[in-house]
């Protein structure tokens, strides 16, 4: 997996890390790169947005605020200006504005450290912020995916002024099957604490880059380079196990099917179909979706039924299904009963809703 | 602050010029926390420290509800029944009036046989759901001596629970009380219960961490009087001579520690009940300006307790074993974080993850849900296939759950008889309810987990998995409620 072994100043990683490749974020000749620090611009949307992957209208420097164990788990904690987004449920979103009183948008991301996965569990995930012993707030954080981020766990928060802040981040068991190196893990809930030092200051310096001219376009900005955190990505193709049969797309997603043969990883199963369905781009995982499948062979239907989700070192997070055998011109459908039900932010919030059958003939 | 508006202070109308309405709003004379009687409705908040400064002079300023200026009729009534204490009491009494509690019965061998046979002497709402009383003292106390109750200790405990039996009518008008014993009160016998499974409290959830409650003993006071609740809890622990007038036989004195009234772990109070919430949003956990009806019993703006949701008392009643006729109490702590309920969640995601997605739909629900009568409205529609819902919507009702999964011989496992808190400055809910055995609770709570639920379809383990994501429990309590001839201290094996 990418991932770049950067140094993190202080045990807790409590330096305020300017995030590394930020100023080389996209692509392009814009010229508007700034820092203006007006957030107004954090509640604009691209007026030409159409219903696929698109180019936001800007995006924020984080500041990375800790990483530590819980458990199995390690949790890596940041924040950036507050962000508004959008909730889903079933095929509908909700536009989320953040407050007048919201200071931050605080996320954290989850991954298993020796294999450099990030997890998207199920999320179990609650944060609870203290100030000298007192409760602030405490919430459990809308699982996410971002342009730059990838998957992770955010919503914003209203922290009343300068201060240390202890952020107890709590994680419950995994629900999604775990298999190879993964299995037997993630099965007891975890927590821990992190001492946040917050300024509006800090905050402030944080740069945001508008991207004026291209917003609304189709495209997607590079995921960030978060030191020591792996990046949410899957695998490309050609990094899946076993063979890859096809590939089609839905709703702006890209869905890379597999057929894994005695799969070292799922113990007893002759074939095993894994569909990885991805953002466009940055082959940011789609978990949270309900996705069934019919296998059809010359000799009639051989799988029907609902594809489960699971995560692997070398799949990463997929949706698979043990079945009788795969073969070369074998019809696969996959249906899509409900898209990912994690909330968006800008880029995201119009694609991965509409998601019609995927119809693919394998190789 | 505003020592200029007397009339406010002192009205007998709000500033609309409305007279003071009888009937509910008269009930809670003593208001209950964040609670605001009638005449002040429109008062400023801070508007009659000035005005009303008899109580504030009368007594001595340690607990005081009313000691400081600048405090309103509306914070005044907000303190009382949390902070409790005989002083508060006092003001209450003094500042609001003791209007007319009926009084109880002569004999207390005429109540039922079950503690928890309250049913039949609650309120009723327009469409004859029933109405648990409006303010609640739940206490959590420990017995002064080690070993064995002697029979000293179980004469007195019994006869202080008569005296308030004959002080106040066995009703929401009265008082309906409780007392039930957790599984360490058992081990001074160095035996369980007889015939009742009383384990000690365990996470119920894959993100759940709590405390597990490990006192001696629950009381479980309850009354549409917030003064006959808090009347009550002082002549228990000797601090008022009588109750309701009439003097007390014996206290809990020398036989219970009385609980630290500042300490909400074992002194838990709360509401429940149209208006309560909506004057109570002035709490961390829920926005200030969230748009609680009017009409809605609970923070989450909608009716809980449809008569068709609820167990009957007899299902619930344990009907062999030396505890026959009793019943078992769950109690957890809760504290709810509304603020993405409110302002992140549209009605119709409020209304699917509360009752079902199509309810959302079809527009099903009004306002809190009254139209909806006395069941929640599922339908096979919504529980037919609770799995196959949950794969295409993307979301799971919490009542969808609980229809579909929680039920025995087509009838609830439980009776919920949870109440609104404002205990520690944030919005809560104590979650108690009675159930035959403790398994029932559990069961009730593992559909509420859905788990099965979230490995097939796109639903987390809290996101759009019913209420989930909005609430966390702090603690958790088993106990059992013996009959009512067996409440007072009883052996293990009766």
């Amino acid at each position: 997996m990418e991932r770049r072994r950067q140094f993190l100043t202080g045990a807790a990683g409590l330096a305020g890390l300017s995030v590394a490749g930020c100023t080389n974020i996209f692509e392009s000749d814009e010229s508007d790169t700034g820092r203006d620090r007006t957030p107004t611009v954090a509640a604009t949307v691209a007026e030409n947005r159409g219903r696929q992957v698109y180019i936001p209208t800007h995006r924020d420097e984080m500041a990375m605020k800790g990483m530590a164990g819980a458990g199995d788990y390690r949790v890596g904690l940041m924040y950036t200006y507050p962000h508004q987004f959008w909730i889903v449920t079933g095929s509908e979103t909700e536009r989320v504005p953040f407050r007048d009183d919201d200071t931050v948008h605080l996320m954290t991301v989850v991954f298993d450290e020796a294999t450099s996965t990030v997890l998207p569990i199920g999320a179990g995930v609650s944060v609870e912020i203290e100030r000298d012993g007192d409760l602030v707030v405490e919430k459990s954080p809308w699982p996410m995916i971002s342009q730059s981020m990838g998957f992770h766990y955010g919503d914003n928060f209203a922290l009343p002024g300068d201060g240390t802040y202890d952020v107890t981040v709590s994680l419950s068991s995994m629900n999604v099957r775990r298999f190879g190196e993964f299995g037997g893990t993630f099965e007891e809930r975890a927590e821990t604490t992190f001492e946040m030092e917050y300024s509006d200051s800090e905050r402030n310096d944080l740069e945001i880059r508008q991207f004026e001219n291209r917003q609304g376009d189709p495209g997607a900005v590079s995921m960030m380079d978060m030191g020591m955190m792996p990046l949410s990505r899957v695998p490309a193709p050609s990094d899946l196990p076993g063979r890859v049969v096809g590939e089609g797309a839905s709703g702006d997603a890209t869905f890379v099917v597999s057929a894994v043969e005695e799969p070292p990883f799922v113990e007893g199963e002759d074939s095993y179909l894994l569909v990885s369905p991805r953002t466009p781009y940055n082959r940011v995982p789609l978990p949270m979706m309900a996705l069934s499948a019919t296998l059809e062979s010359e000799a009639g239907t051989t799988f029907e039924g609902q594809l489960s989700a699971g995560i692997e070192p070398t799949a990463g997070y997929h949706y698979g299904a043990a079945v009788d055998g795969i073969s070369s011109g074998d019809e696969l459908t996959i249906t899509v009963d409900s898209p990912p039900q994690t909330s968006r932010h800008e880029g995201y919030e119009t694609a991965f809703l509409d998601m019609d059958a995927v119809g693919l003939t394998l190789e | 602050m505003h020592d200029d508006h007397p009339s406010a202070a002192n009205g007998s109308a709000d500033a609309d010029g409305a007279p003071q309405t009888p009937g509910a709003a008269d009930a809670d004379r003593c208001p209950h926390p964040g609670e605001q009687d009638e005449p002040d409705r429109a008062a400023e908040p801070g508007a009659d420290a000035g005005a009303d400064g008899r109580a504030a002079d009368e007594h001595p300023p340690e607990r005081r509800p009313t000691d400081q200026r600048g405090v309103s009729r509306r914070a005044f009534g907000k303190a009382a029944v949390a902070i409790g204490g005989a002083t508060a009491l006092s003001a209450c009494l003094d500042r609001f009036g003791h209007g007319a509690v009926p009084s109880g019965v002569e004999d207390p061998g005429t109540l039922p046989d079950g503690q928890h046979v309250w049913d039949e002497f609650l309120g009723l709402d327009d469409h004859d759901n029933r109405l648990s009383p409006r303010h609640h003292v739940v206490l959590l106390l420990d017995l002064t001596s080690e070993g064995v109750p002697s029979t000293e200790d179980r004469e007195t405990v019994e006869t202080a629970l008569r005296s308030l039996e004959r002080a106040y009518e066995w009703s929401s008008d009265g008082l309906l009380f409780t007392i039930g014993y957790a599984p360490r009160y058992f081990e001074r016998f160095d035996a369980d219960p007889d015939g009742v499974a009383l384990p000690e409290p365990e996470p119920m959830a894959p993100f759940e961490d709590i405390e597990p409650d490990r006192p001696d003993a629950v009381l479980h006071l309850a009354s549409d009087r917030p003064d006959v609740v808090m009347e009550a809890e002082e002549a228990l622990f000797g601090e008022v001579d009588a109750a309701n007038g009439r003097g007390m036989d014996a206290t809990f004195e020398g036989v219970f520690a009385r609980p630290d009234l500042d300490d909400t772990t074992v002194r838990r109070t709360g509401f429940v009940g149209e208006g309560l919430p909506a004057d109570h949003t002035d709490v961390d956990g829920v926005p200030e300006d969230a748009p609680v009806d009017e009409e809605s019993p609970l923070f989450m703006n909608f009716k809980s307790g449809f008569e068709k949701t609820q167990a009957t008392e007899s299902f619930v009643t344990i009907e062999s074993g030396g505890f026959a006729g009793g019943t078992t109490q769950h109690l957890s702590k809760i504290r709810l974080n509304l603020q993405q309920w409110y302002e992140q969640d549209n009605r119709d995601q409020r209304v699917g993850k509360m009752f079902c997605p199509v309810h959302a739909e079809e527009d099903r629900v009004e306002g809190p849900g009254h139209n909806l009568g006395t069941d929640s409205g599922m339908d096979d529609a919504c529980t037919e296939d609770v799995g196959e819902s949950a794969r295409e919507h993307g979301l799971v009702g919490h009542s969808q759950k609980m229809a579909a999964d929680a039920r025995e011989d087509d009838s609830p496992l439980m009776i919920r008889r949870d109440f609104d808190s404002t205990d520690d400055g944030h919005a809560g809910l104590h979650f108690l309810s009675v159930q035959q055995s403790i398994a029932d609770f559990v069961e009730t709570r593992e559909a509420m987990n859905g788990t099965d639920l979230t490995d097939s379809s796109g639903v987390g383990q809290r996101l759009n998995n019913g209420i989930l994501q909005y609430f966390s429990v702090q603690r958790r309590g088993n106990y059992l409620l013996p009959p009512r001839a067996l409440r007072a201290l009883p052996p293990a094996d009766p």
